[in-house]
C-alpha cells in the first residue's frame, strides 16, 4: 500500500454539536465538521454566531449539550477532569482576551506552556528567543505582560499557543489587534506550523486574511454552518449549505 | 526529577507571592512547636525524674518489737499477697542502731551510753520502681497499718502526692499544647493556602488550559505546607534548645542546685516532632486544596 495515497488522517471531527447556555441560549446549533491533519481552516462570521464557542468546545472548556467532538482521537466529552491535560497537550489555543499573566514576564508567559511538559529550562530559552524573533517581539523578553500593547499581548498569546508544537493550533482572532506588517509575520508563523503538518483552526472577522489563500473557510451564522468554500482564488466551489439559513437571509 | 523541580520553583515562587502570610504561620507554627514540646519536654523530664527518686523510694513499717524467723516469713507472705515489690527488708533494733550511727560519722560519740536497743525493729518495703507506684504507695502504706504489730508507716507521703499531681498536670498542659498545635497548623496553614491560591488563581486556570496535570498544580501547594510544618517545627525546637541550654548554663556551677535528670529530647522525638509538624501542616494545605482549588 502506498502510504502517500492514504487520506491524511482526521484531527478535529465535529458531528452534531449543539450548545445551549442557561437560560437558553443557542450559542452553536446542529455543527459537524471535519479537519484532517496538516488542514488550515478559518472560520468566519459575524460577532455572537458561535466562532468562539465552536473553539472552545474543541479545546474542552465547554461541553457540547448535544453531538459529539472528537479531537486528535479523544472523545472531548467523555475526558475526564483527570485526563484533560492529555487534549490540553495536544491543542493550543491563542485566546482573544489574550490571558496572560500580567506580573509575569513575556517570557515566563510562554514559557508556561513548556514547563507544565517538563521541557529542559535550556530548550524552553531556545524556543522562546526563537518565537520572539519570528514575531519581532525580542526586545521585550523582559518585559512585563501588563506593560505591553494590546497588539503585542496578541503576539504572546499566540507565541505562547504554538510554543509546545501542539498538533492542533485554534486561533480566536489572532489578528484583531495588529497592523498589516504584523499580521504577515504571524500568517508566515501558521504557515510554517501548517508545513510542519500542525493543524489550525483560525477565527477571524478579517477577511483579508484568507482571501488570497487555498485554504477551507467555514463560515457561521446563529450558531450554524453557513457555507465551507475555499477561498475567493480557490478553484473549490462552495460544498455545504445550511438551506434554513439561507433562506433566513435570501429569502 | 524534572517533576520536582519545578514543584519546588513553584512552592518558593507560591512562598514569595504571600510572604506576609506566610511569615506569619510560620511564627505560629514555630510558637505553637515550642510550646508543645517545651511541656512534653517537662513531662518526659518529670517522668524520668520520678523513676530516679523511685529507686529511693521505699516504706518504713516500724514494729513493736523484733519479728521472729517465722513472722518475718509471715510479714513476707502478707506484703507480696498485696502487691509485688522489688526486696523486703528486715531491719534489726540493733541493725537500726548501728545504721544511725554511721549516718552520724563523727558525730556519733553523742551516743555513747545510749542503749542499742532503743530504735524499734523495721521492715523496709521497696515497692516495683514504676510511676504508678507512686500512686499506689498510699494503698500499700494503709494495708501495711493494718499488719499486727506495726506501730507506724512512713514514707514521703507529701512529697509523693505532690509530685503525682504536678506529673497530672503536665499530662493534660502537654495534651492541651498539643491539641494547640494541631489547630493552629492546621488552621493558619489552611488560611495561608487559601490566600495563595487566590492570589495565584488567573495562573492556575491558565496551568490547566495549557495542560497542567492535577499532580503539577496541586503539589507545590502540599510542598509548601509541608515547608511551613518542617521549617516551624525545626524553629520552634531550635528556640527550646537554645531555651533548655540557658536553663542549664542558669543551674550550672557547683553551688548551684543540680539537675540529675534533666535532658533534651533524643534524636529520634526530634525526628517524630518535626515529623508531627510536617504531617499537620500538609493535612492543613490539602483541607485547603480540597476546597478552595477546583480543577
Amino acid at each position: 500500500m502506498n502510504p502517500e495515497s492514504s487520506p491524511p488522517p482526521t484531527m478535529i471531527d465535529l458531528i452534531k454539536v449543539s450548545k445551549v447556555y442557561p437560560p437558553n441560549i443557542q450559542a452553536v446549533s446542529d455543527v459537524s465538521l471535519t479537519i484532517t491533519k496538516g488542514e488550515v481552516v478559518f472560520l468566519t462570521g459575524m460577532s455572537g454566531a458561535g466562532k468562539t464557542t465552536l473553539l472552545r468546545l474543541i479545546s474542552r472548556m465547554e461541553k457540547p449539550t448535544k453531538g459529539m467532538v472528537d479531537v486528535a482521537g479523544m472523545d472531548v466529552s467523555k475526558l475526564s477532569e483527570r485526563d484533560i491535560h492529555l487534549l490540553r497537550r495536544k491543542v493550543g489555543m491563542a485566546y482573544q482576551d489574550f490571558r496572560l499573566l500580567p506580573e509575569r514576564t513575556v517570557a515566563a508567559n510562554i514559557a508556561i506552556a513548556l514547563e507544565v511538559v517538563y521541557c529542559p529550562r535550556s530548550l524552553i530559552e531556545k524556543r522562546i528567543r526563537e518565537l520572539l524573533e519570528q514575531l519581532d517581539l525580542m526586545r521585550k523578553y523582559n518585559t512585563r505582560a501588563g506593560e505591553l500593547s494590546r497588539g503585542e499581548q496578541q503576539r504572546v498569546s499566540i507565541a505562547r499557543a504554538v510554543a509546545n508544537n501542539p498538533e492542533i493550533v485554534l486561533a480566536d482572532e489572532p489578528t484583531g489587534n495588529l497592523d498589516a506588517e504584523t499580521t504577515a509575520r504571524v500568517m508566515a508563523l501558521f504557515e510554517h506550523l501548517q508545513r510542519k503538518g500542525t493543524t489550525l483552526l483560525i477565527a477571524t472577522h478579517d477577511r483579508a486574511l484568507f482571501q488570497n489563500t487555498s485554504h477551507r473557510v467555514v463560515e457561521l451564522r446563529f450558531g450554524r454552518i453557513l457555507s465551507q468554500s475555499r477561498a475567493e482564488g480557490s478553484d473549490d466551489d462552495l460544498f455545504e449549505l445550511a438551506p434554513s439559513l439561507l433562506e433566513e437571509i435570501e429569502p | 526529577m524534572r517533576f520536582w523541580a519545578v514543584v519546588v520553583r513553584h512552592a518558593c515562587r507560591n512562598m514569595m507571592l504571600t510572604w506576609k502570610s506566610q511569615g506569619m504561620t510560620l511564627f505560629t507554627v514555630s510558637l505553637s512547636v515550642l510550646i508543645f514540646s517545651f511541656f512534653y519536654l517537662v513531662y518526659v523530664n518529670a517522668l524520668h525524674i520520678g523513676e530516679k527518686l523511685g529507686d529511693d523510694l521505699r516504706l518504713v513499717v516500724y514494729l513493736d518489737e523484733d519479728p521472729s524467723l517465722p513472722l518475718q516469713e509471715e510479714y513476707r507472705h502478707r506484703i507480696l499477697k498485696f502487691d509485688q515489690v522489688e526486696r523486703i527488708e528486715f531491719i534489726s533494733r540493733e541493725q537500726a542502731f548501728k545504721r544511725f550511727e554511721h549516718i552520724l560519722g563523727p558525730n556519733n560519740d553523742v551516743l555513747t551510753g545510749v542503749p542499742t536497743d532503743f530504735l524499734p525493729a523495721s521492715i523496709e518495703v521497696y515497692p516495683v520502681r514504676t510511676l504508678d507506684s507512686l500512686s499506689r504507695i498510699k494503698r500499700f502504706s494503709d494495708y501495711l497499718q493494718t499488719l499486727p504489730g506495726v506501730l507506724k508507716v512512713q514514707y514521703g507521703k507529701e512529697w509523693i502526692e505532690r509530685f503525682y499531681a504536678f506529673i497530672q498536670l503536665m499530662r493534660v498542659i502537654t495534651l492541651l499544647s498539643g491539641s494547640l498545635l494541631i489547630m493552629t497548623t492546621t488552621f493558619m496553614v489552611a488560611h495561608t493556602i487559601r490566600l495563595t491560591l487566590f492570589a495565584r488563581q488567573q495562573e492556575l486556570e491558565l496551568l490547566r488550559l495549557v495542560g497542567a496535570t492535577n499532580n503539577y498544580i496541586r503539589t507545590p501547594f502540599l510542598l509548601e505546607g509541608a515547608l511551613q510544618g518542617g521549617v516551624g517545627a525545626c524553629f520552634g525546637l531550635g528556640a527550646l534548645l537554645v531555651l533548655y541550654n540557658w536553663i542549664a548554663l542558669q543551674f550550672a556551677g557547683p553551688n548551684a542546685i543540680s539537675l540529675p535528670a534533666f535532658a533534651f529530647f533524643k534524636w529520634p522525638v526530634v525526628v517524630a516532632i518535626i515529623g508531627l509538624s510536617t504531617l499537620l501542616c500538609v493535612a492543613g494545605s490539602f483541607s485547603a486544596i480540597r476546597r478552595f482549588l477546583h480543577l
